[in-house]
């Protein structure tokens, strides 16, 4: 999946981007935490990262063949996920 | 100067004990409210340059809180441009992430900083069948590269001549546009080595398949509980008996300090006050080295990332993040190191929030305290009786600390957070010199840090429990008080500034069911709350209390108001319980606040409140007790 959009402050987005999951960044989730934990994703630059529920939910995405970054409305993490 | 730089776990301590050979001090940058660590590095044509190692950070530009990391550096480099100051930015970049490091690269190139690049962990690149092409990612960036392993001894030559070459060809700063693609380049200069064998097959595997037991859902939680079970019992096992030897030696100087000087006020201050100081310092070093050296073991090994992965639901209930969990889970064991231990936590307010919150932990100094008031004031009730309370008092610290950082992150620490991202990095072995220099290193600033300020109140609580209060009318007028010390011979401490202050707080506590004695006590053991039994036994005039609470137990118990009746009930027992949960009766705790806070605010604020709570809570226990007719 690809990151489209991301729905929280534009300083926190910023700084997002430099941690390595900003938009245009590819993720893989490859598991969850236990009731409700966070989301552990693989990033196609290399790294890996655990993200809260609630930030997962501002992190927008496509799944990596319908990348379309100007197309109908983007899925929050979660649901692309599930 | 030379900034050394990097995304966190990118190599970068250990590139700066590789290089520097492990010699820091704290640096001193004016503004900077953090310990950057700095070392002084000789360069191949004998000039010395010296070398700051900045914390971990991802941006220089983003920039959310002046307070987290990006802003320390930000605020660092700018006070270098604004001094005027030659700086070489070092970038350390992890080779196996390398697309994610060359996003640094990207700003640090865009602010025109001279820049060197070390690449870090060659080893495991090539352990795992891949090469980097150095010489294709200088041209690609137009920067000088460096690729190292810290592990080898030679990259503290490589490192040390390439920055004496960077140093010599100029330190200009020239901003420039960049439009490369990380991502690309990194594709283009990362290459599998020809023929992968199949054991670098299966090193690259080897984070997953580890992952896939080590974050199980069911299993990983209890893996992780168990150890730090482990860890936990290790501080008890490890500790406890090196603690006592450190108790033994200084009292064995002390022995010999009084037999060389007499018995004497300058003797009693030295070997009381300045020895018993320095006793209570070494008393907390085996745990912090202990502690330190297992949680740097755990970060370097990547697994402390997993813990907080692991547990962050459980702690996001209360306002934290899983970051908080080994910092809170040391707090039992001892405050001091776990308060270091919050460095770890990258989001300022949620680190405040836990060092806030970590004196209210039941650390292993109140458990003297603890069995001496379930011994004196529940002799008659059964072990298991006993046993409930302790875990009792337990609990009451967690849930205490719990409430109090949600009521913190809704007051004193309130406002917005960084969102929970945390970098999982593969698993590495940890290298034994690194973690041995950074657990001497925090050892160390223990001991000048904390120490000299423990040596101080020490001082303070001599005179005030030693020194005759001026105009003190001593024995007669203590006995026409009618509540002296059953068939004890009047103590020095019964005359003193502290007997005096203990006196005149009665109308205070005696809501709490605590009498002037109790107070001295409370007093004695202010700067630290193991003191109390030996305070209770000098002013019961029972020797050795410490050792052997019994005497003093049974002395307490016998000891009798002025009307006759006993002094202290076992509600008196459970007030002080309730007193001693939520007072922060350590100095040491106090100053390492101040150490990390960079300010007085915060354990004074620290002070304030718990004990406040803390009498309340004996308040409400001793009137609630009464009321429902407890005797």
């Amino acid at each position: 999946m690809r990151v489209v959009e991301l729905t929280i402050e534009e300083d926190l987005s910023a700084w997002l981007s430099a941690v390595g999951v900003g938009v245009g960044e590819r993720l893989t989730l490859l598991r969850r935490a236990a009731f409700g934990g966070p989301l552990h994703v693989r990033s196609a630059a290399g790294g890996e990262f655990a993200l809260n529920v609630a930030l997962a939910r501002s992190i927008h995405v496509r799944a990596e063949e319908d990348v379309d970054d100007t197309s109908a409305e983007p899925k929050p993490a979660r649901e692309s996920a599930a | 100067m030379v900034a050394l730089l990097g995304r966190p776990n990118s190599g970068k301590s250990s590139l700066y004990n590789a290089i520097t050979g492990g010699d820091a001090k704290v640096g001193n940058f004016p503004g900077i409210t953090v310990d950057i660590l700095q070392a002084e590095l000789r360069l191949p044509d004998d000039t010395v340059a010296t070398v700051a190692d900045l914390p971990g950070l991802y941006s220089i530009e983003a920039v959310v809180d002046q307070a987290t990391d990006e802003g320390v550096a930000r605020a660092f480099l700018a006070r270098a441009d604004e001094a005027g100051a030659r700086l070489l930015a070092l970038q350390v970049i992890d080779a196996n992430q390398l697309a994610l490091g060359l996003r640094l690269t990207r700003e640090l190139l865009r602010r025109g900083l001279p820049l060197l690049i070390v690449a870090t962990q060659r080893d495991v690149l090539e352990s795992e069948g891949r090469l980097l092409d150095r010489a294709a990612l200088e041209t690609a960036l137009g920067v000088p590269v460096l690729s190292v392993s810290a592990r080898d001894p030679a990259t503290r030559a490589t490192v040390a001549q390439a920055i004496g070459a960077r140093m010599k060809s100029g330190l200009r700063h020239r901003e420039r546009a960049v439009d490369w693609d990380p991502d690309k380049i990194a594709r283009q200069v990362i290459r599998d080595a020809p023929g992968i064998t199949e054991t670098a097959q299966r090193r690259r595997l080897f984070t997953a398949r580890a992952d896939a037991w080590l974050l199980h859902p069911l299993l990983g939680p209890v893996l992780f509980l168990g150890l730090m079970a482990l860890l936990f019992a290790a501080v008890f096992l490890v500790a406890d008996p090196a603690t006592s030897l450190m108790d033994y030696l200084v009292d064995i100087a002390r022995g010999a300090l009084v037999h060389r000087l007499g018995a004497g006020l300058l003797s009693s201050f030295l070997a009381d006050g300045v020895l018993g100081g320095a006793g209570t310092v070494l008393a907390f070093m085996p745990q912090i080295v202990i502690l330190t050296l297992a949680m740097e073991v755990l970060d370097a090994s990547g697994y402390l990332a997993r813990g907080a992965f692991l547990l962050d639901r459980l702690l996001r209930l209360l306002g934290l993040s899983g970051r908080s969990f080994l910092p809170l889970l040391m707090g039992h064991a001892c405050a001091i190191p776990a308060i270091a231990a919050t460095r770890i936590i990258r989001d300022p307010r949620e680190r405040l929030t836990t060092i806030l919150v970590l004196p209210l932990m039941t650390c292993s100094a109140r458990i003297p305290t603890y069995a001496l008031v379930l011994s004196t004031f529940f002799a008659a009730r059964g072990a298991w009786f006993k046993a409930s309370i302790f875990v009792g008092l337990y609990f009451t610290g967690i849930v205490s600390g719990l409430i109090g950082s949600l009521a913190l992150r809704r007051t004193a620490t309130k406002g917005r957070s960084l969102p929970l991202v945390l970098e999982m990095p593969p698993y590495r072995v940890p290298q034994g010199r690194v973690i041995a220099r950074k657990g001497a290193q925090a050892s160390w600033r223990f001991l000048r840090d904390v120490g000299t300020t423990i040596l101080a109140v020490a001082a303070v609580l001599w005179a005030l429990l030693t020194v005759p209060m001026p105009g003190s009318a001593s024995h007669a007028a203590t006995a026409a008080r009618g509540d002296a010390a059953p068939a004890a011979a009047e103590a020095p401490i019964q005359r003193s500034i502290a007997a005096a202050v203990g006196k005149a707080l009665e109308p205070v506590t005696a809501p709490l069911g605590f009498d002037w004695r109790i107070n001295v006590g409370l007093i004695g053991s202010f700067g630290a709350r193991e003191v109390m039994v030996g305070t209770m036994g000098v002013i019961f005039g029972i020797e050795n209390a410490s050792e052997d609470p019994s005497p003093l137990s049974e002395r307490i118990r016998q000891a009798k108001t002025r009307a006759g009746a006993p002094a202290y009930t076992t509600r008196t027992g459970l007030a002080l319980l309730a007193f001693f949960v939520f007072a922060c009766q350590c100095m040491s705790t106090v100053s390492a606040i101040r150490r990390e806070t960079k300010t007085w605010r915060w354990p004074a604020f620290v002070l304030a409140y718990t004990y406040a709570v803390a009498y309340v809570a004996a308040l409400l226990v001793y009137q609630v007790t009464g009321l429902l007719g407890m005797a």
